[in-house]
């Protein structure tokens, strides 16, 4: 929600500015997700899919699983218990 | 779910914990919301009472500034945590706008939904919490934890 989502949306937009498709991103600290982040994240990751790539997310607390699972959105994404494994998941 | 003004359960027993008013501005959520959680957790209710409560009440907030109010932050959203003798709570989420029809929202499981980047809010509140209402046209939401 608010300066949250909205840093999320221009990093996430320079990265597919720059090419960048195969996204890993890390919610070790973010406590919750509504559903302004869930839109972007899904936005990006069919926009990623869309090139080739992929949004891989590392760590989402319980709380942040257990909302992606209500929305039906938790099987859209592939989740890691570290950065190295997600980075290692687009070889 | 739609119901008359005055629905839920025991309304006549209820006590008034907190009224808020924030301005119709999305920077405002977050302390309304934080409020709530702080009241919550005097009431020692779970945490993972509070984070379903502080999400569905976050959602609630950001629909009655975006659709309600427009985003004129010149306009007021108002928000009431209020409590039962049996220890259920209900906040009421008010704004100004003409209101609307839950029926209508689509359902955002849908297959043709599943990417899109809004409609999730409502349906979130509704999994989030036990029992929700939408009373006077849509602009007041009673939505209960038990």
């Amino acid at each position: 929600m608010g300066p949250a989502v909205d840093g999320l949306r221009q990093t996430m937009e320079e990265a597919l500015g720059n090419g960048d498709t195969r996204i890993v991103l890390n919610l070790a600290e973010v406590p919750m997700i509504d559903s302004s982040g869930i839109g972007l994240l899904v936005r990006f990751l069919a926009s990623t899919k869309q090139r080739g790539g992929n949004i891989k997310l590392v760590q989402p607390n319980k709380f942040a699983v257990q909302t992606l699972r209500l929305v039906g959105v938790l099987n859209l994404f592939e989740i890691f218990d570290d950065d190295d494994a997600a980075v290692a998941s687009f070889a | 779910m739609l119901a008359e003004p005055g629905s839920g359960p025991e309304n006549s027993a209820l006590s008034e914990l907190l009224d808020l008013s924030m301005p119709a501005d999305s920077e405002a959520i977050a302390a309304v919301v934080d409020t709530i959680t702080e009241s919550l957790a005097q009431l020692d209710v779970p945490e993972q009472k509070r984070l379903e409560v502080a999400l569905a009440v976050q959602e609630a907030l950001a629909n009655a500034v975006v659709h309600g109010c427009e985003n004129d932050a010149s306009k007021q959203v108002r928000c009431q945590l209020k409590s039962d003798p049996n220890g259920r709570i209900v906040i009421i989420v008010t704004d100004p706008g003409p209101g609307f029809s839950p029926e209508l929202l689509s359902d955002p499981k849908r297959s043709e939904n599943l990417y899109a980047d809004h409609g999730r809010g409502v349906y979130l509140i509704r999994q989030l919490m036990d029992e929700v209402h939408f009373e006077h046209g849509g602009n007041e939401l009673r939505m209960w934890k038990y």
